[in-house]
This record gives structure tokens, sequence and C-alpha cells, in this order.
């Protein structure tokens, strides 16, 4: 008892502590006479909760302070007409005139459709009802939880026309996203990262602990992205780390624990089938090694999924600082494979010169050690990563030899025991993240800031394999052992220099800036091998013990490119009366990967909104809470897709060859080089209504776009004669992105005990190749129906990725041969890429995401969930193809289902693996209870939570998981084998003291 | 002044710096920086024989799989790869051999994107050399090379591209006819070859001679009759008199119990090509300079690592109608492993081939089926993915057999007479009883180059490539020409396809 009461006693005075110490502060600077009264009182929620860290602030001055443990707060006054604002994220901010009333409760009102909260758009922020672009909003309150391990997990489903795509649950693989379509052939499909200024690639998601994420804002239209010009150009992700607030100290713990299982497995033939099966089939016994082994149950286990952050900060009203240890630990469901995440990340904040100079420090570092699952190996017919060999092997095979050795069948072609690959083969790697950042801001006069700030930003990615005899793999197996070590460094640099005009003029507000901005991406590494190792001791460590007999070129190599970015622009914003709202920004860029002529690009954007809801012949109609409209076309430019060096004709090794008695090296024209490439430009145009109804019961979003991507970068196929090579990266089609998106969400019900909020979104994608043939240096290129995949095509007038495929016809009796349509009739089937027995039977690209995302309290448990759809698409199965044909039954498992195809082999890749993807996913369902507030006063909140991920899958596709390579790359929709998907529970705690 | 001047430069060259986005190359050569040194040059030579070993991805003239050698050599009566009723063996091959072959197959592209990137590379070297004021003998090899591969693109495709410089526009590259390409390549291989190296061997091993330049003209003019429709004999004739001056003999055929085939014949396909019979060879060692996997390919796995020490593939076998034209007393015919007691080595538990093959396709041959082919008995160092055979060419042996094809040809078996019998005496056969007849020839070819790439070639002259023979069946003329690939096609609209396809 005494210990409680002894520490509830520190507890009341500390609080005291930092007021005094931030008042002290505010009476140094601040520039109010010193006064007798004091305004004070305590803010709730409409709970009647008492809520912590309210900023409390006398408008028009800098004078504030924040709300405590309580809730309550106390301020000096300042005059008669003091107006008090009170304002906490996530809530609706508040102005009370004072008036001499000098207690004053109030009661914060939760912000249910968001349309107040602030939104990071790029080189600043705006209020969400001043924007004039296409962007998404999700704070943390609203993320995804359970068995986290990247920020995008976070938001699945939070976002209308953001696809975030999980293929299979491998440790340390992440999601990918496509923001508004596939806009891009060459790659460049990835939006760009900013975090908390730092501009990078996917990976930099990697570097943030998930629990340290305040606010994630994607930028989805042009005029919303053409601030970052060229590398904007598929959407921009912000996210927003939290910082401390002044007054507020705070230790925070979150942590989650989850299991995870295999959520589906295919049903091959067992021992006792396959047995069956190879008798009926005329299989030679000698096939028959008489064993029964289940070889995916196997290589699978139980996994786990581990992340825990513990982050501290606090501040007083100069100064604030937040640092935060996070570790994200996998063990994945496949042995032997897993991931490790540890990061650690600290950030300050320090004004000076009474408040005019604000400098802002971060420092991250992450280590991340990945133990992976061999992929790509295989016989020469089939191959995938390890798991999915698990369908090659009999099950009639035995593990090992009599001997104890892994057991191998020698006349089996390339065969391998992937139970012997997954115990033997080391395939390790460790990434070591680290960045830094400086911002300094200076309100030269007022209204006027310049603002420096830079980021350097590298990556080691250091990683070993070896590849024992005992592996069973031939390659080692011929190479007695084979080692390999690469090294790959990352250095990214990025400053810039801006200077802000903001200006408030009666009805008339403006708000200008300019940037000048440099960046550097420099690509680094080498490789080394080595083979032929006397035992298997020394794994990667010791390339030197390797024979230098079989060393042979390729075995070392290094390399090092770069990219040069650089950029200038400027927007302005106008708002008239806070109804008539105009934003035009420019941006001048040149990428160093492009053609001497051509280095340079402008990337302009208009845009527009009008507040409805503001004008007096809407005061009348009640029922309108806020209603904007919003119009905006801007075009924004892609380079980060493009290999540099490119528009270079270059000279690079390959090999060896014997000339003039003697092995030289052999140098070779490494490419066809292009020197007219240029930008590859995106126009877009985008046209959206904000409404809230019924007093902001009822809210949403709808956003129209069309967007369409010309000079559209590719390897087009070029002729050969002249060409070396078959393609050239040049600037010829176009492709068309156009959709709708809506988000919509419904306050059911909202009293003390219950709250029901349903939301959702929906959005309707349509991709179309509008052209790839065109003219290359005056020569008129044939480019169409460009394979993209199994029976995937780029066909000029349908969406990438089209399967453009012959139709099954039976098989023929007897032969048990697939038979196939022969449309055209020539007796002939052929099998072109422009093949008249082929027909249009659908694209690999969703058409249709949708999700559903109800949340409900009752009391202080709280329910979620991430109800996610999507469909339209085709999935081509080739494991269902390569899997039951009876041809390869001597050598390979089949699946059960191929009984009832009963083929027994086909010349032909068919619609008859064609299968529809739509899926309805239940992604996330969690329920957590809010202990805030316990009998004890130790803990500000404390949350705990279970979540369930991936509980209930609903579709029609016969594969392990209709989420597929969704990248819009070669090889999107086709299922060739993938790590499994999981279904976890997790266990979740929060705590805030 | 200085003052004034500074402040104007110091923020101009500021501002530039800010503003460069020059691109800076560290890890490659400009090619026009590289190709203009002496190095440079030298390579730019080198790098068109590069092209020549077979490699993994249907590249090169022999010794891998899936590019040239494939073509020429699955469609005739020499060699196929049965589809196996325990899986192995995708039906590729088998349709090659079954006529069943398209447009679009990946073989039939790969081969014609080998030959143009090699015409590519020889253009360059040309260019290059000359540019540089070489050796004539470096010049004369480049555009014998290139006609070389011209060459080989009328033998598969007649009616190809023709472009001899690489600065030309795409629009302006046309479609010669065959009998276009015939004067190109025989124009220019009579005004090159005289420049070349007289050498035999050493520095020149794996390269042009002026004996290799004779070798390869003789051939053009051997088949212009297929290429022109104007038969050549005579000039074909002048040709090898010509080589004969280089002094060729046939390789000795002695037994020699260290070779595991037991005679020094077979010298002439291992380590190293002999320079007395051979005239033009490919260099391999296996995953430095190509690779030669005949042998692996055609072994089963268990055997492979029992007779040559690495896993090996059951690909290729020999139609039975093949073998059993050999001989028996017969050298040659040790090259073939099949039956319970095969010549060679016969470790315990060796796997014994049967010479019938059933099936090719549907349901496959059995796992043993198919004599196979050890004449690229395979030289060291050996593993799964081949072994280090050098591959003739052009050999001495092949040259008689045209002296005498040409002979009889143009009348004069007589003469015929004594070369094929030195061809038939060093195998171990008697000397014909009568003078040879075309059909002997042919027959005599087939016994002697085997697996050496001239098959398709030699049975279009005679005319049985059409013809039904085993599980090849008979076919119209259409099948002469392989289909242009629907590759260059579609990217050329300046292309015509083969009649017939």
């Amino acid at each position: 008892m005494k210990k409680k009461y002894r520490f509830k006693n520190f507890q009341v005075k500390w609080p005291i502590f930092l007021w005094m110490l931030a008042l002290s502060c505010s009476q140094i600077h601040g520039s109010f006479a010193q006064n007798q009264n004091n305004y004070s009182g305590t803010v709730k929620d409409s709970l009647n909760e008492p809520i912590p860290g309210v900023s409390i602030v006398i408008k028009g001055t800098t004078i504030g302070t924040v709300s405590d443990l309580d809730g309550s707060f106390n301020l000096p006054v300042r005059s008669d007409s003091d107006i008090l604002v009170f304002s906490f994220i996530g809530y609706v901010t508040q102005e009370i005139p004072a008036q001499n009333n000098s207690i004053i409760n109030i009661e914060l009102l939760e912000d249910m459709v968001g349309l107040e909260e602030m939104v990071v758009i790029g080189y600043g922020t705006a209020q969400r009802k001043d924007l004039t672009g296409a962007a998404s909003n999700i704070t943390s309150e609203n993320f995804n939880r359970g068995a986290i391990t990247n920020p995008l997990q976070q938001i699945a489903g939070r976002a209308a026309g953001v696809n975030i795509t999980q293929v299979g649950s491998e440790p340390g693989t992440n999601p990918s996203v496509r923001i508004r379509g596939i806009t891009s052939l060459i790659g460049g499909n990835d939006p760009l990262v900013v975090v908390d200024g730092i501009q990078g690639n996917m990976d930099l998601l990697n570097q943030i602990p998930t629990a340290e994420i305040e606010s994630i804002d994607i930028l989805k239209d042009a005029s919303a992205t053409a601030i970052y010009g060229s590398r904007g150009a598929a959407g921009v992700i912000i996210v927003s780390t939290k910082k401390s607030k002044a007054g507020v100290s705070t230790i925070e713990y979150t942590g989650t624990t989850s299991v995870d299982v295999l959520a589906n497995r295919l049903e091959m033939l067992s021992a006792e089938e396959w047995r069956r099966q190879a008798n009926l089939w005329g299989v030679p016994a000698s096939a028959d090694f008489a064993s029964n082994t289940d070889w995916y149950n196997i290589l699978t286990q139980q996994g786990m999924t581990n992340n825990h952050t513990v982050s501290l900060g606090g501040g007083t009203e100069n100064f604030n600082y937040r640092a935060s240890i996070a570790a994200i630990l996998q063990d994945g469901v496949v042995i032997n494979s897993g991931n490790s995440n540890y990061i650690a990340n600290i950030q300050a904040t320090q004004s000076a010169l009474e408040g005019r100079l604000k400098l802002s420090f971060s420092l991250n570092n992450s280590i991340r050690n990945n133990q992976g699952s061999p992929g790509n190996i295989g016989r020469a017919s089939f191959t995938s990563n390890l798991i999915s060999n698990a369908f090659v092997s009999r099950p009639t095979d035995p593990v090992f030899f009599e001997d104890g050795n892994y057991f191998s069948d020698q006349n089996v072609f390339h065969y391998i025991n992937p139970y012997a690959v997954a115990q033997t083969v080391i395939n390790e790697s460790e990434t070591v993240n680290q960045f830094g950042s400086l911002k300094a801001d200076f309100e030269i006069i007022e209204g006027l800031n310049i603002n420096w700030f830079g980021s350097w930003r590298k990556i080691n990615h250091n990683s070993g394999y070896f590849a024992p005899v005992s592996s069973t793999i031939p390659s080692a197996i011929d190479q007695n052992g084979i080692a390999n070590v690469s090294n790959n460094r990352t250095d990214e640099k990025l400053t810039n220099l801006s200077l802000n005009y903001q200006k408030d003029l009666g009805h008339h507000s403006f708000n200008a800036i300019g940037v000048y901005e440099w960046q550097r991406q420099t690509y680094q590494g080498s490789f080394a091998q080595s083979k032929g190792f006397i035992n298997d001791l020394t794994s990667y460590h010791a390339l030197q013990l390797g024979s230098i007999d079989r060393h042979l070129p390729g075995d070392i190599s290094s390399y090092k490119n770069d990219r040069t970015l650089i950029s200038i622009l400027g927007r302005i914003n106008y708002n008239y009366n806070d109804r008539y709202l105009f934003t035009a920004s420019m941006r001048r860029d040149g990428s160093s990967v492009f053609g001497a002529g051509n280095k340079w690009g402008n990337f302009p954007s208009v845009s527009a909104a009008w507040r409805l809801s503001e004008e007096k012949f809407l005061n009348g109609f009640q029922a309108v809470s806020d209603l904007k409209f919003r119009v905006g076309y801007g075009i924004t430019g892609n380079q980060q897709g493009l290999y540099p060096q490119q528009s270079l004709q270059l000279v690079n090794a390959s090999g060896t060859t014997y000339f003039g008695e003697s092995l030289i090296n052999n140098y070779v024209v490494s490419q066809n080089a292009n020197p007219d490439l240029m930008w590859e430009t995106r126009h877009q145009t985008n046209i959206g209504i904000d409404f809230s109804l019924f007093n902001h019961k009822i809210g949403g979003t709808i956003d129209v776009f069309s967007a369409t991507t010309n000079n559209l970068l590719f390897h087009y196929s070029v002729p050969q004669p002249p060409f070396p090579y078959g393609s050239m990266a040049a600037n010829i089609g176009s492709v068309l992105n156009e959709g709708i998106e809506v988000s919509l969400n419904y306050s059911l019900l909202e009293n003390k005990d219950w709250s029901i909020m349903l939301a959702g979104n929906f959005s309707l994608l349509r991709n179309e190749v509008l052209s790839l043939s065109g003219s290359l240096n005056g020569v008129e290129l044939v480019t169409n129906n460009v394979g993209w995949g199994m029976n995937s095509f780029l066909i000029e007038g349908y969406p990438i990725g089209t399967f453009f495929i012959l139709e099954n016809d039976g098989k023929e009796a007897g032969t048990n041969e697939e038979r196939v349509v022969d449309r055209n009739g020539d007796g002939i089937i052929d099998q072109g890429n422009f093949s008249e027995d082929r027909y249009i039977a659908g694209s690999a690209l969703p058409t249709y995401t949708a999700a559903f995302t109800p949340k409900i309290r009752y009391k202080r448990f709280h329910l979620d969930m991430v109800w996610r759809a999507s469909g339209g698409n085709k999935i081509y199965n080739r494991i269902r193809r390569d899997f039951s044909m009876y041809e390869t039954l001597g050598i390979s498992n089949l699946l059960q289902s191929a009984e009832n195809l009963g083929l027994f082999t086909t010349q032909y890749a068919s619609d008859l693996w064609l299968e529809d993807g739509d899926f309805i996913r239940l992604d996330n369902l969690t329920l957590s209870y809010d202990l805030m507030n316990l009998n004890s006063r130790w803990f500000k909140s404390s949350v705990v939570s279970i979540t369930g991920n991936n509980l209930l899958l609903f579709t029609k596709y016969s594969g392990l998981d209709p989420e597929l390579n969704a990248s819009g790359g070669s090889g999107t929709g086709m299922d060739f084998g993938i790590y499994p998907r999981t279904r976890s529970i997790a266990l979740s705690l929060q705590f805030s003291f | 002044m200085n003052k004034i001047s500074s402040i104007i430069i110091i923020p101009v060259l500021l501002f530039s710096a800010c503003m460069d986005v020059g691109e800076k190359v560290y890890d490659k050569y400009s090619a026009s920086e590289f190709y203009a040194t002496p190095e440079g040059t030298a390579s730019a030579l080198a790098g068109v024989y590069a092209q020549i070993p077979g490699n993994w991805g249907g590249v090169g003239y022999a010794g891998a799989d899936n590019g040239w050698y494939d073509l020429n050599c699955m469609t005739t009566d020499e060699q196929v790869i049965p589809h196996r009723n325990t899986g192995d063996w995708q039906l590729d091959f088998a349709r090659l051999h079954q006529r069943q072959w398209l447009p679009a197959d990946g073989i039939n592209a790969n081969a014609w994107n080998w030959l143009y990137r090699s015409v590519f590379l020889a253009n360059l070297a040309v260019e290059q050399l000359e540019n540089a004021g070489a050796e004539p003998t470096s010049i004369a090899e480049a555009r014998v090379l290139r006609a070389f591969f011209y060459y080989l693109l009328m033998d598969a495709y007649g009616n190809v591209p023709l472009y001899d410089s690489n600065d030309i526009p795409v629009n302006e590259i046309q479609q010669a006819n065959r009998s276009d390409v015939f004067d190109f390549v025989s124009s220019e291989l009579e005004n090159y070859i005289e420049d070349l190296s007289t050498s035999k061997g050493g520095q020149y091993y794996g390269r042009f001679t002026r004996w290799a330049g004779h070798a390869l003209l003789a051939k053009v003019y051997l088949n212009a009759e297929v290429y022109t429709g104007t038969a050549m004999w005579e000039k074909c004739l002048e040709q090898i008199e010509k080589l004969e001056s280089g002094g060729f003999s046939l390789h000795p055929a002695s037994n020699d119990p260290s070779h595991p085939l037991g005679n020094t014949y077979y010298n002439l396909f291992g380590d190293r090509c002999p320079d007395d019979e051979t005239i033009l060879a490919i260099y391999t060692q296996l995953d430095v300079v190509g690779r030669n996997i005949l042998t692996v390919r055609s072994l089963r796995g268990a055997d492979g690592n029992l007779l040559i020490g690495a896993s090996a593939w059951n690909g290729s076998v020999v139609p039975q109608g093949y073998v059993e034209k050999f001989s028996d007393n017969d050298i040659r015919k040790r090259q073939f492993r099949f039956g319970n007691t095969p010549y060679g080595p016969r470790p315990a538990g060796f796997m014994v081939y049967e010479l019938e093959i059933s099936n090719l396709d549907n349901p496959g041959a059995d796992p043993l089926a198919g004599a196979r082919n050890i004449k690229f008995w395979p030289a060291a160092p050996v593993n799964s993915g081949g072994a280090s055979n050098d591959f003739p060419i052009f050999r001495y042996a092949d040259i008689l057999l045209m002296k005498a094809e040409c002979l009889i040809r143009t009348g004069n078996p007589q003469q015929a007479k004594t070369y094929v019998d030195q061809i038939r005496e060093r195998a171990g056969l008697d000397a014909l009883t009568e003078n040879p007849t075309l059909e002997d020839v042919y027959e005599e070819r087939g016994f002697e180059l085997s697996w050496e790439g001239h098959r398709r070639q030699d049975m279009i002259r005679f005319g049985t490539f059409t013809q039904a023979n085993g599980f090849i069946p008979a076919v119209d003329d259409t099948y002469l020409l392989f289909p242009i690939p629907t590759h260059a096609l579609n990217t050329n609209p300046n292309l015509n396809q083969n009649p017939g396809w």
C-alpha cells in the first residue's frame, strides 16, 4: 500500500513540475504581462473520460499548455478577449472564447469523419478540408493489428484504390502495393515512400517500427503527387512517426506474439494412392522406393511472429525527443526459414531564437537477419521455391537412404530431395540500414520560412549461400559444394532547400513554396564464389578453402552505378474564404538515366476545390454537414524504374574465350543502347467529392480518375537483325488506367456504452494497353502480343496481362492427350503469340477491390474487422497443370484432382488451368479491451487485444491462395508455387506509462 | 575586375554543379573508347569466335542444347530425344524428329538469334579492324567468319536478311534471296580466303585458316544446287584441291587400350582435335569456354555416374535403323552403346540399353530404350553439365567424302573410289569391290560423320530428308527450310515467311 501511495504522490507532482517548467519557459520568451488570473478546467471525451495531452493555446499567441492525466489544465489569462484553442489528434478542434470565464470544462468530440485532420501533402501539411487533390489518411487508431511485420499490413483494406497484396507469408517478405493500378511496364510501379521527409523505395518501410507510426498518408492523384515529380507517378506513401508532445513524458510498450499455422494445403496423392495410380498407368516398378513420406508435412511447422516495441519520449516547449527500440522476429512455417529485424530510432527537436529556428534531427538503425528458404530450385522441368518442391517428390520416396544419407534417385534428371535442401543449404543475409536526417526551419519574417533538409541513408546487404554435396542439388554435387557471398551497398543522399511564404489577407489566404532538391542513389557491391570443398565445416565463411581448379569466370564480380535526380519545384495554394481552394504546382526534374538531350522534364499540376457547405445557399440544408468538390489535373514522370546506363553503348565482360592458343577475356557489347531514352509521363485527371451528412453521421469520399501513361518505357522487341539483342529500352506505347473509388462510413450508433461504425471502400479499375507499337528512330516497330507470363500478354486494346489462350477441348480418347480447339480450323494448333487459335480469356489484373472495416465498441471492448475482397481477374494455375499430368507420375507426385482429369500429357498451356481469382477474406478480426484508468494510476493507458489473421477465405480458386503476384510485372497472375500463407492468432499488449 | 568576375563565375559554377545530371559509368567500358584501343580491336575478332562454342541458352554451333546443333541433328535419322514413360523430357525434340516443328519453337528462335548476333559481332569486328588498319589476315578472318554465319543462315532458312554494316537503318535491311546470299558468301570467301593465315594448329587452333576457308567454300559449292538451283561440283573440287596443299591426312586408327573405346580414331573427338585431320575445331573447356554435353545427355542418370563420374540425362539416342546399318567390324560402331556386351567399360551394374525404341511421345520410350552415343567419350573436366571435348567443324575425312561425291556426280566414280576406301579402311573395313555410287558416299558420310552436325545438309542434298524413315514421316518440300522465327517476322515487316509456313 505504502509503495503505491508513494508512487501516486510522485505521479501528481510530476506533471506539475513539467508544467512549471513549461510555464517558466513561456515566461522567459513570452510577451504577455504578468497576470493575476488563470484559466483552468478539464478536458473530457464524449464518454466523460479525461483526455490527457490536449494542446490548449491562446489563439494568436504561442502561450499554451497541455492537459495532464486528469485532463485538467491551467493557463494564465492574457486579456478579456482570449480565445482558447483545444486540439488533439483524433478530435475536433474547438475554440472557446474565455471572456473572463476562468473555469472551462469542455468535451472534445471525436473526429468521426476526419475532415478536420491534418494531412501531409509533400513539402508541407494541409488541413483535410483544404485539400484539392485525392489523398487517403489513416491514423494509428485505425491501423490493423495482429501479426504485423510491415507498416503496409497495418493499412491493408483501409484506403480505396490502394491495393496491398501479400503473397504467402515468407518471413521477411513485404507486401506489394499498387496505387491506382499498373502505370508502367518497365518498373517504377512502387510508390515513393516518404518517412518524416526522407524519401526512399519500399524497403524504407522495413526500417520503421510499426508501433511508432502516427499516421500514413497516401497521395493518389497527380495534383497531389506532382509535387514529388518524377518519383510520385505511382503514388506517394507518407509515413509520419509519433512525436513527443511538450509537457508529456511517456514510456510505451507495444507487443504482439502470434502463432502461425498453415491456412491451406494442396491435396496430393498419398503413397498408397500413388502406387495404385502407378500400376494403372504402367510406371516401371523401379520408380517405387516403397516408402511413405508426407513431404509437405515434414517441411512445415508451426510458425511464430513476435513484434515488440519500447519507446520513450518527452519534452518541453522548446525541446522534445523520442526514442524507440523494436524487435520483429519471425519463425516461418517452412522449416529453417525465419527473419529478425531490430530497429533503433531516435529523434529530437529543439527550437531557439525565440522559436524562430527549429532544428529536427533523427537517427535510425536497423539490423535485419534473414534465413531464407532457398528459391528457384528444382528440376529442369519445374523450378520454384523449396516448399513447392514438396509437390514434386514422390510420396513413395524415403527421406533417407538406409545408411542415413539423404535419399536421391540418380535416374531422375536433376532429382533433389527438398528435405535435404532445407536441412543443409545455408541461405542467409544481413541487412544493416542506417539513416540520419537534419531539418532546419527558420522564420525570416512572419509568414516567410526558409527550410533546409538533408538525409543520408546507407544500406549494407550481405548475404551468404552454401550448398553442400549432401543437399542433393545437382550443381552442388557436380561442384563438390558451392559457397558464395555477396555484398551490396546502397547509398542514398538527399538535400533540399525551400522557401515557404504564408499570408492571410482578409478572406484571401496564400501559401507558396519553392524548393531546390538534389538526390543521388549509388549502388555498388561485389560477389565471390568458391567451389570444391573437402568437407562442409566452413559453410560460406572460408571461400579460400574451395578448390582453385574450379574457379570460373563469373565467380567474382563487382559493380557500381548511380542515379542523380535534381528538381526545382514550386507550389501555390490559394484559399478564398475557406470556400474556393486552388493549388498549382510546377516541378522541373533532371535525371541522369536518360539520353544526353532528354534528361529534363516538366511536371505541372493544377487543382481546385469548392466547399459548397460553406455557401449561404446550402445553409438551409441541415443534412449537409460538409460538402466539397475537387478537380485536378497533373503530369508526373517515371525514371525510377529505368535501370541506369541504358542510353549508352557499353562493353562488358562476357566470360572467357579461346583465341591465339590462350584463354582470354571476352568482351561484348552489353545491350541495345538507346540514346533517345526520355521521361515516361503520366497524365492524370481526378474529380472527387467529399461529403459528410446528418451531423457527420454519414461521410464519404468519391473519386473518379483517368490516367494515361505516355512515352511508355519498355523493353520493346526490336528486329534481330540488325540488333544484337531482341529488345531495347525505349519510349513508345501508352497505357490507360481509369477508375472510381468510393469510401463510406456510417456511424450507426454512438452513445456511452455502444458505438458502431460501419466503414468500407470500393474501387473499380480498368486498365488498357493503348498502344505498344510506334516509331523508333523513324522505323515502325511492330510490338504487340508481347508475352507477359504463361499465356498472358500485352495486347493493344486490352489490359496488361491479358490471357490470350488456347481453349481446352477435353482429351483424346485412348492417348489421354489434351485436345484444344482449332479455332481457325486450319488443322494446325498454332501456339505463337498471334495465333488465331487463341482467344481472349480475361486478365491477370483485378478489376475491383473492396474492403469492409466495421468497428464496434461496447464499453471498453472493441471489435475491429477487416474484410477484403478482390476479383475480376484470372489466375493461371501453373501448379495444377504441372501436377496433373500422368506422364510425369514416374518421377513426381500428382494432385488428387489429376485423377478426374485423367490426362497423360499436353502440348499446350490451355484455359483448362485458368481460374477465377475472386476472393473474400476475413483478413483481420481484433477484439481488444481498453484497460485505461484501471484503479492503478501507473498506466496512462493500456490495451489488451487478440487478433485472428486470415481466419476465413471464400474463393473458388483451387490453389493455395488466390492472392498472388499482382505487381503488374511479367508473371502477374501466375501461380508458380508460393510460400504458404498462414493463419495466425496474435495476442497484443499495449501499455503507456 | 577579379572580384567582379568571381562574383559572376562562382554562382555560375555553383549553379551548373547544382544542375548537373550527367551520367557516369563506373563498371563498364564505353564502346567507342574501348574499340579505339588496340586491345579493343583485337577483342572484337576474338569476340566473334566466342560465339561458336555451344552453351546454355541455345547459343553456339555445337556442344550444348536447344540451338543450331539440335535443329540440324534432331531433324535427321541419326539422333532424337524421346519422351520417356517415366515422365522425363519434353516433346520438343521428338517433334523436331517427327517434322512437327513450328515457327514459334524456342530452338528455332535460338538458332536464328544466335546466328544474327554473330553476324552483328562479325560486322563490328570487320569495321573495327578495317578502321584500325589491322593486318589483312585479321580482317579476312572477320569477313570469313561473317560468311560462315551467313552460310549457316542460308542453309537453314534460305531467304534471309543480308546486311554487312551495323550502321544501316533497320528499315533498309531487306530479305535477300537465297541465291543472293549465296553470291555474297561465295564472293566474300573467294576474295578473302587467300588473305588468311596458312598456319595449322597452335595460334590458329580453332580459327579460320586458309584451309578452313577452302573447306567452307567447298561446302558452299557442294550445296550450290540446293541453294541456287545450279550445281557447282567443279568449283567444289577446285576448293578441295587448294585445301589439299595444306597437307592434311587421316588421323591414324590403331588399337589403344588406354582409350575406353580402344582406338586412336576416337582421339578425333577427344580433348583436342588432332591437327593432322582437323581443319577447324571448336575449343571447349567445360564451364570456361563452352561445353560438350553430347555423351552426358545420352547416357542414363546412374549409368553416367558409373561410366563417366557424372549424373547423366537419359536424353539423345540413336534410332535403330541408323545403328543397324553399321557393320560389326566397323570401329565406328563402338560409338553406340547398347545390349549386354557393349564396347567399352562394363563396371558392375552398368545399364543395358535396348536398341529398339517403341515410342517417341505418348506414352514415351522405356527408360533404357535406344542406343546411346559415346563417340565424344567425355574429356575432363566432366560433370552433369557436360564435358570438355573439342568439336570438329571441318575435318579431312569429310573433305575426302565430298571429293568422292563431286567426282561421282561429275562422272568419275573410278577416281572417287580411292577416297571412299581410305575412309573405310581406316575404320577397319574392306575396300569397296566396285566403284562407289552416290548412295555409298551418302551411307559412308553417315558412318563417318554421325552426330557432327552435317546430316541434315547431307540428307537434303541427297534427297532423303523428306522421305519416311523410322519415326520420320514423309513430308513435302516445305520442310527443306526452317520457318523464319515468329519473333523475327513480327518485329520486321520487311520479312516474308518461307513458303508453306
